[in-house]
């Protein structure tokens, strides 16, 4: 029982940083943008995520500045692919490639090479701030969280009106179905595609610097190891709705937390071939989905304006 | 009349290329005014210029006597501009009640009030008899109710001028009548009507006067009752229309192909085949006529072994086919012009010398070593032979194929898939946006391999094209047959019935 | 126009190398250091001597195999993502085969190398099976499937071949290693390199099957209505690059690092990915780039010990040749620039 509880309460937490990557891959798709770079975005996220709330003491200031950086660097992706209708993949990787190299750059230089590990004290839960401790597991499950967790559940809640509920939103969906028809009927595509890149960076950023400010106290380069490419397999196998993202991302998270416990007590087997399930776990799901496609049909396709 | 749209002196250029040149148009406030001309003629840039999809290089444009400037689609629908394009403007993955609503800029407050909405819509409807489904998706629909739902959403608006681009192109005749009802009924009501079409028939039907476009410019405008069928024709063409018409054959050889009740995804109206059993002789061109989307597309991928038969038999020359695939066919002699040319017929990226022998590499003629080693100067020369032949304009046979114009396209496909003297030529819409001198060569091409011996299955939507040069006509509805008829002197009427289902 | 388009092809990335030295120079600036000083340091540990010629050769190698198995792949349009997982995976079963097989020397060269190519072809296989028979995006899978293979590369070192109390493996017994070239660090595993560009080159643009790979690539469909069996070309794709990931890892092991230890291979798959595209897909420009990478590297080391300035310029630098090149080629493409180029063009021919 013990057992169970405690996965729980760790997929929950281990779910919270995929839900703002596969969240930031969702407005970006639905807004016909395919992005294979949320690995980068968060690796730069989760450096100045960390190195901000390491020299203001505040991770929630940390948190702002990844959404920011991760605001800032994606606006190169939505410049390339947007503006100069680049091939949106091959872009995605190009990020992958130029985020990280500046993420271990600007660490390098901040503290110098070869320098030791520096710490950094981690965001308070609100059952924490408020001074509650109990071990009770519906207190720990609901309130031994930090915010981010609850803003995480919260912006799953508020996508899933925003797209189904809200004028802006029906919108926003047929920049990613149908662009020239959203144009003729005076969406500005352009314009939503951008917004897009500007949430799909902040959330990337922010789901970046939680692994820095709530999961683990100090930053070592390639610390999102393939959340953000796990982001993008939450997105098909939620079939691109915010409620099927949620219940993707809690089941890859509990696939983390699973393997974090049994490495635990190992049996003797190489502890590496639990850290091996969450990987598995993508590649199972995504080959039992199977053919059936889904998703923003102009998904992948840039949009020229003058075409001829 | 009141006039409500007056376009001056609008010019519309490409790099060095005039879509429209010094175009003067005038629409008066609740008439049908139609824009006549062939493809590329210049109608559809002229329209997104109208609609704020493209700047107007030079000109001015005037809506109720004040000059305006449509910078943005959103500032056409603004002025009460709307389109209905050709290509239905439709977001597939949303209902009716969605597509109609998106980007409404009528109504305020953050979250769509749903009752109020359907209300409004639906007041909209009934006024011009327009019979929509609202919580349908756009999938479930048929073309007829797509194109209400296209009118609706323009109305909803509050469009008072509104564009029809080839409307009937897609309808079958009972849908145009039904479609023509809902435009008298619009002008009933004051509104204006674009309506575009190169079909002479529905043009001098519906229009009260009538612009004809050519080569990017303005012929002129005509009333509807000073002028005939004839008259619009030659003006639009530039000259007089020749019936040439070719040698009919009446007595084919022995069956290419044969069809014995093929099935392929019975259920589906408008991409299946129920039943369908077909004979296509050597040297006799028989012409698949019928509105797109009645099964055509999945007939031609039947038999060039794209698509897999779910029920009934092909013989292939007397022999039965026991395996579909698209290489089984090409190895059978079978050519083939795909429907889309871009998609399935050239690799764009490649260059015209590699079109042309695309299928031909691993022959010892373009290879040696078994294919360890390819010729590259016997596979240039060979090219250089075929441009001539086909008359391929390009810069050089190095060119890239995707940026050649359609016909010179068409022209690559035709070399390779006629140069080898096939036993069957499947040719889909194999004119569609080519220019008169262009759909000649290819009709003649034609023509000439059916008087070798080939065999030749022609699908397409254009009727005169259908009749000019098939030896019999077979005419598809909804994956049917619906009946077989001679190509010489064909029973028009007849046909065209049998064409909408009857 | 053909002649104009291979020029731009060529100038995008000099002019994008060009910018990214102007931007690393101006950090360089701001750290303190002198960028003229920094860039001689560069060159000089780059290129400086025979010897660090050698020692640039030796690290663009292994870079090699990886951009070759990409540069494979995306010509027949898979974007195989998984260098990494299949060099490492070339890499476990050559260094089983070096160390437990019992037999030294040539034979167990040509087997190690044998092994690891068909290790990698494998391991890329599973990706190429879920792709053709599952419609799944390679993409994804392929990168898990690298996860899967450094954590299994662990398993390897930490456990089933662990040399004593250090986390490695056994290192090849000497008479398996590969040969140094005249002395200096660059190994026969550069001259494989080599080989298997050329190769790769020749299959491209000189066979039969290439071509048809290359159609398949640039279009799937219409090479299906011309009766090529896409399916087969695209599992031949990820066997084929996998393999040379494979055969990556292989003569890496027997060539430089002898022992399988935590960073083995790291990021090599990303980074042939890049070279890939700088290339533009073309093999032997690919391995250009790929020594220019390396020389970056090395003579970034040089570098540091000059200046200071720390060893990372040299990824920021070039991740930032990727993002212009990258950015670069789609701005050539778009129609306003074509337009653009046009008027430069009718304007020089009538002032001619």
């Amino acid at each position: 029982m013990e057992f169970v509880m405690n996965i729980i309460l760790s997929s929950v937490r281990m779910a919270t940083p995929l839900i703002f990557l596969a969240l930031a891959e969702l407005y970006s798709q639905r807004a016909g943008l395919v992005h294979i770079g949320l690995e980068g975005l968060a690796s730069i996220g989760s450096l100045v995520g960390f190195l901000v709330s390491l020299i203001t003491g505040s991770p929630m200031l940390g948190v702002l500045a990844g959404a920011a950086v991760g605001i800032l660097v994606n606006m190169i992706f939505a410049y390339a692919t947007v503006t100069l209708c680049a091939e949106q993949i091959v872009y995605g990787m190009a990020i992958n490639i130029f985020a990280p190299a500046l993420a271990a750059f600007i660490y390098r230089v901040y503290f110098g090479a070869g320098s030791e590990l520096v710490q950094v004290g981690l965001m308070n839960t609100l059952s924490g701030s408020l001074g509650i401790t109990s071990d009770n597991f519906l207190v720990r499950l609901l309130l031994d969280q930090t915010p981010m967790v609850y803003l995480a559940y919260g912006l799953v809640i508020f996508t899933v009106i925003y797209f189904n509920r809200t004028k802006s939103g029906l919108n926003y969906k047929a920049v990613g179905e149908y662009p020239k028809a959203a144009a003729t009927l005076g969406i500005n595509v352009i314009g939503v595609k951008y917004a897009a890149c500007v949430i799909c960076g902040a959330l990337a950023g922010i789901g970046g610097a939680y692994l820095t400010t709530c999961y683990a106290n100090t930053y070592v380069d390639g610390n999102v190891a393939g959340r953000g490419f796990i982001a993008l397999a939450a997105v098909i196998f939620g079939r691109w709705s915010g409620a099927g993202v949620l219940l993707a991302c809690l089941f890859f998270g509990f696939c983390d937390a699973l393997q974090i416990r049994l490495q635990v007590g190992s049996f003797g087997v190489p502890y590496q071939f639990f850290q091996m399930i969450p990987y598995v776990a993508t590649v199972v799901v995504l080959a039992s989905i199977g053919m059936k496609k889904a998703g923003p049909k102009s998904s992948g396709k840039p949009y020229l304006k003058e075409e001829r | 009349m009141d006039e409500l749209l007056r376009m001056e002196h609008v010019s519309k250029r490409f790099g060095d290329f005039y879509a429209n040149r010094d175009i003067n148009l005038s629409v008066r406030k609740g008439e049908v005014h139609t824009l006549l001309g062939e493809n590329g003629a210049g109608k559809s840039t002229l329209m997104n210029v109208l609609i704020g999809l493209y700047q107007p290089t030079e000109g001015k444009i005037f809506l109720n006597g004040k000059e305006v400037r449509i910078d943005s689609p959103a500032q056409a629908v603004k002025l009460g501009i709307g389109m209905v394009h050709q290509h239905f403007m439709l977001v597939e993955a949303m209902t009716v009640f969605e597509n109609i609503i998106l980007g409404d800029r009528n109504t305020r407050g953050i979250f769509i009030d749903r009752e109020a909405r359907r209300k409004e819509i639906l007041e909209l409807a009934e006024r011009y008899g327009l019979d929509v489904e609202l919580d349908r998706p756009i999938t479930e629909i048929a073309v007829g109710a797509q194109q209400r739902v296209e009118i609706l959403k323009t109305l909803y608006r509050g469009a008072e001028l509104l564009i029809l681009d080839e409307p009937t192109a897609a309808l079958t005749d009972i849908e145009v009548e039904g479609l023509f009802k809902i435009i008298r009924k619009l002008t009933e009501e004051g509104k204006s009507v674009i309506f575009i079409s190169h079909k002479m028939r529905e043009v001098l039907q519906i229009s009260d006067r009538i612009t004809i476009l050519r080569s990017g410019e303005v012929v002129t405008t005509l009333d509807r009752s000073e002028t005939d069928g004839q008259e619009l024709a030659n003006l639009m063409i530039g000259r007089e229309l020749s019936p040439s018409h070719y040698e009919k054959v009446e007595e084919p050889g022995d069956p290419v192909i044969q069809l014995r009740n093929v099935d392929y995804h019975k259920a589906s109206k408008h991409a299946g085949l129920s039943g369908v059993s077909l004979t296509v002789g050597r040297g006799e061109i028989v012409g698949i006529a019928g509105v797109d989307g009645n099964g055509q597309s999945q007939l031609a991928q039947i038999v060039t072994g794209v698509l897999t038969p779910e029920g009934g038999e092909v013989d292939m020359k007397g022999s039965k086919v026991a395996q579909f695939t698209p290489n089984g066919f090409i190895l059978e002699n079978v050519s083939h012009i795909p429907e889309d040319r871009n998609k399935m017929g050239l690799i764009g990226n490649m260059s015209v010398k590699d079109n042309i022998v695309l299928k031909a590499t691993d022959s010892p003629e373009f290879s040696s070593a078994g294919g360890y080693f390819l010729k590259k100067k016997a596979i240039r020369s060979y090219a250089l032979q075929m441009q001539e032949k086909y008359d391929i304009r390009c810069t050089s046979v190095e060119q890239e194929a995707r940026n050649l114009s359609g016909g010179n396209q068409q022209k690559v496909i035709l070399a390779r898939e006629l140069e080898g003297e096939p036993d069957l030529l499947v040719a889909v819409h194999p004119t569609r946006g080519l220019d008169i001198g262009a759909t000649r060569f290819v009709h003649d091409t034609m023509i000439g391999a059916r008087d070798k011996g080939c065999g030749v299955l022609l699908i397409s939507a254009d009727f005169d094209e259908i009749l000019e040069v098939s030896d019999r006509i077979v005419v598809m509805f909804e994956g049917q047959i619906m009946g077989v008829f001679s190509g010489k002197n064909p029973p028009i009427e007849e046909i065209s019935l049998a064409m909408a289902g009857k | 126009m053909k002649n104009s388009g291979k020029l731009v092809s060529f100038l995008v990335p000099i002019i994008s190398i060009l910018l990214a030295f102007v931007i690393g120079c101006i950090i360089m600036a701001v750290l303190g250091a002198n960028p003229f000083v920094a860039l001689e340091s560069l060159w000089i540990g780059a290129f400086g001597s025979l010897r660090n010629v050698g020692t640039t050769l030796a690290r663009s190698t292994p870079l090699i195999f990886t951009s070759l198995c990409a540069c494979f792949a995306y010509r027949c349009g898979v974007f195989n993502l998984g260098g990494e997982g299949q060099f490492l995976m070339g890499s476990i079963v050559c260094c089983y085969i070096a160390t437990q097989s019992g037999i030294e020397g040539l034979p167990a060269i040509i087997l190690c190398l044998v092994g690891g190519a068909a290790a990698g072809g494998v391991w890329s296989l599973i990706s190429g099976l879920l792709k053709v028979y599952r419609g799944q995006n390679e993409m994804i899978i392929t990168i898990m499937l690298n996860y899967v293979a450094t954590l299994f590369m662990g398993v390897v070192y930490t456990n089933w071949l662990r040399d004593g109390s250090v986390p490695q493996t056994q290192a090849v017994p000497d008479a398996t290693q590969l040969s140094r070239l005249f002395g200096l660090r660059v190994t026969s595993a550069f001259v494989i390199a080599l080989v298997v560009g050329l190769l790769v080159y020749y299959f491209l643009f000189y066979t039969s099957k290439g071509f048809q790979l290359r159609a398949v690539g640039l279009n799937m469909t219409a090479a299906e209505f011309n009766g090529f069996a896409v399916k087969k070309y695209i599992l031949m794709s990820f066997i084929v690059s996998g393999a040379i990931a494979g055969l990556g890892g292989s003569a890496e092991l027997l060539g430089t690092q002898f022992r399988l230890i935590n960073g083995f291979g790291n990021g090599y798959g990303f980074d042939g990915v890049a070279m890939a595209l700088i290339g533009q897909l073309h093999p032997l420009a690919t391995i250009l780039v790929a020594i220019f990478f390396a020389a970056l590297r090395v003579g970034s080391t040089t570098m540091q010990a000059a200046t200071g300035v720390p060893t990372s310029v040299s990824d920021i630098i070039q991740a930032l040749v990727i993002v212009f090149t990258v950015a670069g080629l789609a701005m050539v493409k778009l129609p306003g620039f074509k337009a653009f180029l046009g008027r430069l063009t009718e304007r020089r021919k009538e002032a001619a």
